[in-house]
């Protein structure tokens, strides 16, 4: 070996040198620097495993609150906040179900519900929303509603109570003088259980007709079809959006 | 207003169509676009240099150690946009620690690393050692010691070990080109591999990158060539310039082709996004990608180069259209990296809309920066030249 090493150029000694210093620098790093749990699991330290599952559990889950305050869960379950967790509202509980004398908060005034409730384009049709700006400024929001029952203190009487971004898109088309029930007609049940209840929506052509054939007795100006040739195998909503009829097809 | 709210605010007015609502903010800006002209550079500047010694174009010999060295400079400053855009480069050395061999970005520093210690410092220390040697003998004080230091105290300087060196460096230079090639060509690859886009995502993506960085590291070494010629009040070697910008004329020939052929091979695919990516090249980037990449930065020099070429005209004359043609043509790079970069975050994943890039002047990602670590490499190379002269007159007899 010592033969075969006189024998290698002297610029090549000094490479090879160089290199083995950097192979020994770099297993000494990792041999100071990587964490001996390191990879036990994965790209991470093994050890994060359980200082994670070690730390303190704030949650109780619902399913412990059930069992001492059953007479709020009934309510609860059987109303639209069924599947909001009690923790959601009154914080983290594991330390009250440890010792009762440390109490839960409640939510007294309006900034937690307008988190859900607060009026906002994206959020689905139906899903109630109000602008907390214009809706009763200065009460809290339980001196009406019940948190763990909450229906509206008394039922809308306008769509827009929860239909807003229709009601808002429709306010500025060509379609904002014509009533919602024009062209829905909804059961009063609707109000009160409003997915088992739809209303209804136009079946046929003739009623898009009735303003828009060309023979109808309407005043001037509204946009007239010829029924019969004009797309006929589709009702008018396929591909007309009503509430906004001036946007694209 | 937030300052973020407040920089945001001020997009609103430049978004057309639907985009979704975090595609209002690039994530990758300029420092990104900085990142792969820099490494562009560096490849296409060692490929010249390889040209001398494993295809043996002896006319280029004034420019070898010096493209040896801008590649080297270049090379220095490559990762500093990447650890400007990220933060945290106190912890960048875990990369090579505990390697992860599933991310193509954490395998950068492998590259890089390769690049630098296997290619690049070994072919220079190997090129240089002799005159180091030499040099040292001669000079005193701190120069003697740095040079002595630098040829890491070698003595041997005789034929054989000479020969040696020669052969050492033809070898590299041949694992130096694949190299080259895989320093650039991964960063063609990390566009190529983001399928989701499909402005980006494209098997040609390394191979345009790979030539673009050709035609780059020619024009930028037909423009240091000159300045540094000029500086030392010497005259430019005609068959030195001429080869140069030969050699630049063929590349961006097929830097060229294989971009039309890229756009040709979208254009027949129409896939769902060709309506989206025709009104962002006939819109937002039509400046940046038909004006100056294609126009400025592709058709003139192109042009220019020909019929300088083509036509008898005085050699003074020759010169300054092909210092103008690699001018534009630098502009006509950076431009193609501004398009892949910034192009690729301004359509919304929707096809529906475009969003909009506003550069930001001071702060880590901001224009200063960016400039700052694009002129970094020129005094690196200026300090470089002073410690390892490259000029045929330094080297010793």
């Amino acid at each position: 070996m010592l033969k075969l090493w006189k024998k290698f150029p002297g610029q090549l000694k000094r490479l090879i040198l160089i290199f083995l210093l950097f192979v020994a620098a770099l297993m000494t790093a990792r041999h100071f620097l990587i964490p001996h749990d390191y990879g036990q699991y994965g790209n991470y330290r093994g050890g994060s495993v359980h200082e994670i599952a070690n730390l303190e559990v704030k949650y109780a889950g619902q399913i412990v609150c059930v069992d001492c305050h059953d007479d709020i869960a009934e309510i609860k379950f059987a109303g639209y906040h069924k599947n909001v967790a009690c923790e959601v509202c009154h914080g983290p509980g594991a330390a009250h179900v440890e010792d009762s004398d440390i109490e839960l908060t409640s939510p007294r005034g309006r900034d937690l519900c307008i988190l859900c409730h607060e009026y906002l384009p994206s959020r689905p049709t139906g899903f109630p929303q109000i602008v907390s700006e214009s809706h009763n400024r200065v009460k809290p929001c339980i001196s009406c509603h019940d948190p763990h029952d909450p229906v509206p203190p008394e039922a809308p009487k306008e769509c827009s109570a929860c239909h807003g971004t229709i009601a808002r898109t429709k306010s500025h088309s060509y379609h904002a003088d014509v009533e919602c029930v024009y062209c829905h007609q909804a059961s009063p049940e609707h109000k009160v259980n409003p997915r088992e209840n739809l209303p209804s929506k136009p079946k046929t052509r003739d009623f898009c007709g009735k303003c828009h054939a060309e023979d109808a007795d309407v005043e001037f100006g509204i946009p007239r079809v010829d029924m019969d040739a004009h797309e006929k195998r589709y009702v008018c909503w396929q591909c007309h959006y009503p509430h906004l009829p001036e946007a694209g097809q | 207003m937030e300052p973020t709210t407040h920089h945001l605010y001020s997009l609103f007015h430049e978004i057309s169509g639907y985009i979704y609502p975090n595609e209002i903010e690039l994530h990758w800006k300029l420092l990104i676009v900085i990142y792969p002209y820099l490494t562009g550079l560096v490849a296409g500047a060692f490929i010249l240099a390889s040209l001398v010694k494993v295809f043996n174009v002896q006319q280029l010999k004034p420019t070898y150690r010096m493209s040896l060295l801008t590649a080297l400079a270049f090379l220095i400053a490559a990762p500093l946009p990447l650890l400007a855009h990220l933060g945290h480069p106190e912890k960048s050395y875990e990369i090579f620690l505990t390697p992860n061999t599933t991310s193509a970005m954490a395998m950068f520093g492998f590259v890089y690393a390769w690049y630098l210690g296997a290619v690049l410092l070994l072919e220079i220390w190997l090129d240089y050692r002799r005159d180091l040697v030499l040099w040292a003998r001669k000079e005193k004080g701190v120069k003697k010691w740095l040079h002595k230091a630098l040829s890491l105290f070698s003595v041997d300087i005789y034929d054989k070990a000479v020969r040696f060196d020669k052969k050492f460096v033809k070898i590299i230079t041949i694992i130096g080109i694949p190299s080259a090639f895989l320093l650039h060509g991964y960063v063609g690859f990390l566009f190529g591999s983001i399928k989701a886009n499909p402005w980006w995502s494209s098997v040609l993506m390394p191979i345009v990158f790979l030539f673009s960085a050709i035609v780059s590291g020619i024009a930028l070494m037909l423009i240091i060539y000159m300045i540094v010629t000029m500086m030392k009040e010497r005259t430019v070697d005609r068959a030195c310039l001429e080869k140069l910008a030969s050699f630049m004329f063929y590349a961006m020939i097929v830097d060229f082709s294989l971009e039309i052929l890229d756009f040709m091979h979208r254009i027949y695919e129409s896939e769902e996004s060709i309506k989206i990516l025709a009104e962002l090249v006939s819109g937002k980037l039509f400046v940046s990608l038909i004006v100056i990449q294609l126009l400025i930065g592709m058709i003139i020099p192109l042009m220019a180069i020909a019929g300088a070429k083509l036509f008898k005209i005085p050699f003074e004359l020759k010169k300054i259209v092909y210092f103008v043609s690699a001018l534009l043509v630098q502009f006509g790079i950076f431009s193609t990296r501004w398009n892949v970069v910034i192009g690729g975050q301004l359509f919304s994943k929707s096809f529906r809309g475009l969003t909009a890039y506003k550069m930001e002047f001071l702060g880590l990602e901001g224009l200063m920066v960016s400039l700052a670590i694009m002129i970094l490499p020129l005094f690196i190379l200026w300090f470089l030249f002073k410690v390892l002269p490259p000029w045929d007159d330094a080297r010793n007899p």
